[in-house]
């Protein structure tokens, strides 16, 4: 219950980010994706099924407040919510240049396969925020992975 | 290494998960723009939560330039920005109506029709696979929004139209930059009707111009005829930015639309059935 309700209140804090940022700038949307990250971060604590749900769920969320067609952003993201959660109980992703490498490459999966599920689905080309949106999983695995570290020391200092 | 039940049950999580979600995308595809039952319960449902956000900042923003700032100065200045607001609004509706209506009594039933049906609304969110696509407002079906509703920026520039979902407090509009939105339009002055077509990317194309056709150039201004049925005549819709010829019996024309998206913080919802009233 503890969990749901963490997992419940990250998706809103996500969501607030998200809303936060189209205040600021609209060209910032294409830099960050906060629900990605908070789907990678409970994958990674908690194991690949919360990955997958949780990842369905944001993607979903997402799918609802975009004319998208609704499950597109919903399967990419269950797919790296899967992948973060069995991939880091196959390899250790705690140091901070391994996990930020390891974020990258599945913000770059998730990228590729939203693009090609909107692209086939829709018959038109991705609106890349005049290329903006390459430097996504760049910036949004820097963010993350940092973010991420500073939770660890945060949890280790307590204990 | 044996293949473990746990194993096996994630994968079945994981493959359950894309089935539905497949299954969700096979069913809208068909439907078109039509959204279904279960996006619309997510959007009724999480749609206040976006609304909570930006009336938190914009308690912030206010009571930061209401104690700090000059309050009588803010406060002629809000009200003089309302005004302004309402007047652009009212201003581009009676230059359309100008253009059709002749008759001065039919006039005047319009205009006093019209007073009533201008709603003013705050953007709230953007669209998350798409900026150029749609966006959400923090008015819905209790304030009257109605899908096909037509909106305006804050200088009488069209933006879009109202579509599905349209939750209690919150409603989507769909812009003329979405690869799916079709408007059709005339340049100002000139009598080239065409087609005005998103293209995903913030501008859009003068779609059916005959490559022959020479009166069409950079620099024209389109506004609606109003003939789709969806928006009214005479709302300016963008600027002619390119003119190029190709192999096809079209040209190949670009259009900058007239708004500008970082302004799009408040719009007006034309609550009036166009149709009727043009």
């Amino acid at each position: 219950m503890k969990d749901l309700v963490g997992m419940l209140l990250s998706v809103i804090a996500a969501f607030l980010l998200y809303s936060l940022l189209a205040k600021i700038s609209v060209s910032m949307l294409f830099l960050f994706n906060f629900f990605s990250l908070i789907v990678i971060y409970f994958a990674l604590e908690k194991g690949e099924i919360y990955g997958a749900f949780l990842g369905a769920f944001c993607g979903l969320l997402q799918d609802s407040f975009s004319m998208s067609i609704f499950g597109v952003a919903g399967i990419a993201k269950t797919i790296i919510g899967y992948s973060a959660g069995y991939f880091s109980s196959k390899i250790n992703v705690t140091p901070i240049r391994r996990n930020f490498v390891f974020v990258f490459l599945l913000l770059c999966v998730e990228l590729i396969i939203w693009s090609m599920l909107y692209s086939f689905i829709f018959s038109e080309r991705v609106n890349t925020g005049e290329g903006l949106i390459f430097f996504q999983p760049l910036i949004t695995a820097a963010l993350g992975s940092l973010a991420f570290y500073l939770i660890r020391k945060l949890k280790s200092t307590k204990i | 290494m044996p293949f473990s039940i746990k194993k096996a049950k994630s994968l079945i999580v994981l493959f359950s998960l894309i089935f539905i979600q497949l299954v969700f995308i096979s069913i809208q595809v068909p439907m078109g723009d039509e959204s279904n039952y279960f996006e619309r319960i997510v959007f009724s449902v999480f749609s206040p939560i976006n609304s909570g956000v930006v009336s938190v900042f914009r308690g912030i923003g206010s009571i930061w330039k209401n104690y700090f700032g000059l309050h009588k100065v803010q406060k002629d200045n809000q009200r003089l920005q309302k005004e302004v607001f309402r007047l652009n609004q009212q201003n581009s509706l009676f230059r359309s109506m100008l253009r059709t209506y002749k008759k001065e009594k039919e006039m005047l039933d319009r205009v006093i029709e019209l007073e009533g049906s201008i709603l003013p609304v705050r953007v709230i969110g953007l669209d998350a696979s798409n900026i150029w696509k749609s966006l959400v407002i923090n008015k819905g079906s209790i304030d009257g929004v109605k899908k096909d509703m037509v909106v305006l920026d804050k200088q009488g520039n069209l933006v879009g139209r109202i579509v599905e979902p349209v939750a209690l407090k919150q409603a989507r509009i769909q812009m003329i930059t979405d690869t799916e939105s079709g408007v059709h339009v005339i340049p100002q002055g000139k009598n080239v009707p065409a087609i005005i077509n998103g293209i995903g990317n913030g501008l859009c194309t003068l779609e059916y111009v005959h490559a022959t056709d020479t009166l069409i150039t950079e620099g024209d201004n389109l506004i609606t005829t109003g003939i789709d049925g969806i928006y009214m005549p005479g709302v300016l819709v963008g600027r002619v930015v390119s003119v190029a010829e190709n192999i096809s019996l079209f040209k190949e024309i670009k259009v900058e639309p007239a708004f500008r998206i970082q302004n799009l913080d408040i719009l007006a919802v034309i609550k009036a059935d166009v149709n009727e009233l043009f």
